[in-house]
């Protein structure tokens, strides 16, 4: 029987132990933009929106639908924004070159004592279909200062390249089980841990990116599995009643010999009853892959090429500014607008070098999103 | 399947010996309430780090959150 057997039963086997309790669930309603513009020509703008809507006390239905207009040299030009035209022949800059259309439906049963949600996703885009199922459970202890939660996702990806290559396998599958645990310390500070433990296999490379030297070109090729895990803490302390702290620290190794450090650390203010602002400073350092070479290094009857720098060791850091604004319109009260905006850029590096015919990887995100409670 | 087990444990343990853990008295969460003392205060930031980092590096994992299938992995 599969692990996502296993923890559907398991998560069946939960239910009846369900006492009935009251439910904080409400009707709400959420609409709003994210922005992503980088490296590589690559901007994307994702509208989405979701709606959850409570069905009795205690159970609620949820859509959310994200579509991702994105418009890429990296598409336009077949995989690599330096090699001009290398498969599509492609080369315009109108319009976008690809949409990614993604929806999840997805039911949420909570008693405030027991919590449980389940749905199912699914994505589309020109080269690639995703599909997923998910399901997380998560039980307030101890006078709910305490919460222990089970979560698992499943997805069932396929790859169809734009261009006539043949695939040996387009199948992409990944696993994901995380377990968590949160804690109140005291009545102003909370602590969660995290473990992951994921699992993927089947054509794990891009079909686009390929090593180039000069007596050969081969297609990526990478191993057609990979096991990680990662182990988290976050933290959030009340330093004053107007500012509080949230730190949190990932670490995260995989069978490819990737193992990586995250910090983050990011302070918020209240200016008023409505208004909510900070700043954030994040930073990520990663090892390479065990089967990476250094460019210009491969021969022709080695068995994995890699040429993406996401498999090379480099840093990376982030900064931003959140901000969450409270207000009534038009008869409707208590919307919140939350709005973010991060710059983010990598550690110089070879392979970001070689393909993008750039130092590093830069990019700017933006969130902007209101919300609405009935 | 070793994992799942481990996983499993865990879980029992954890809810066993939380009686034994701090209690935070219901009249002294209120601090908890706020948009400042949540884990993730900003859920569409979350949702969109969640995205793009996963796109930007190669770790994953470390958030009990959901993270869909996409081709610019």
């Amino acid at each position: 029987m599969s692990i996502v057997k296993k923890l559907f039963l398991f998560f069946v086997m939960l239910l009846p132990a369900s006492k009935l309790f009251a439910s904080d669930l409400k009707d709400s309603a959420s609409v709003g933009m994210s922005t992503y513009s980088g490296t590589g020509d690559v901007q994307v703008y994702s509208p989405a929106f979701a709606i959850f809507k409570t069905l009795t006390s205690q159970f609620m239905l949820g859509v959310k639908m994200r579509l991702d207009a994105i418009s890429a040299a990296s598409i336009r030009n077949g995989g690599n924004p330096v090699t001009t035209d290398a498969v599509t022949g492609a080369s315009s800059k109108e319009g976008f070159d690809d949409k990614r259309i993604a929806a999840t439906i997805m039911g949420v049963y909570s008693d405030n004592i027991n919590n449980l949600s389940a749905g199912v996703y699914t994505s589309d885009e020109v080269d690639y279909k995703g599909k997923s199922v998910f399901a997380s459970y998560s039980r307030a202890f101890n006078e709910e200062n305490t919460m222990a939660g089970i979560g698992f996702s499943q997805s069932d990806d396929e790859w169809k390249p734009t261009f006539s290559r043949e695939l040996a396998e387009d199948k992409r599958k990944e696993q994901k089980v995380d377990l968590s645990f949160a804690q109140m310390i005291s009545p102003k500070w909370n602590v969660q841990f995290v473990y992951s433990y994921l699992y993927s296999d089947g054509f794990l490379s891009s079909p686009y990116h390929f090593v180039a030297q000069d007596d050969f070109s081969k297609f990526e090729s990478y191993p057609d599995e990979r096991t990680g895990k990662a182990v988290a803490i976050k933290t959030v302390n009340l330093l004053s009643e107007q500012n509080s702290m949230n730190f949190s620290y990932r670490y995260y190794d995989d069978d490819w010999d990737i193992a990586s450090h995250t910090y983050a650390v990011e302070f918020l203010r209240d200016f008023s009853d409505e208004l909510l602002l900070g700043a954030r400073v994040r930073y990520y350092t990663q090892s390479k892959a065990n089967f990476i070479k250094p460019i210009g290094e491969y021969s022709v009857d080695d068995e994995y090429f890699a040429s993406d720098y996401r498999m090379s060791a480099f840093d990376s850091y982030m900064i931003g500014i959140p901000l969450i604004y409270k207000f009534a319109l038009a008869g409707f009260d208590d919307i919140k607008l939350t709005a973010s905006a991060d710059y983010y850029w990598t550690s110089n590096n070879d392979y970001v070098k070689n393909w993008y015919n750039e130092d590093n990887i830069k990019a700017v995100s933006t969130t902007f999103m209101f919300d609405y409670q009935f | 399947m070793k994992e799942i087990v481990l996983l499993a444990l865990a879980f029992v343990f954890f809810s066993g010996c939380s009686e034994h853990l701090v209690r935070v008295m219901p009249y002294e969460k209120e601090y908890f309430a706020q948009d400042k003392m949540k884990f993730d205060p900003l859920e569409s930031r979350a949702e969109q780090d969640g995205h793009f980092l996963l796109i930007r590096e190669a770790s994953a994992g470390g958030e009990s959150a959901f993270q869909g299938g996409c081709g610019c992995r």
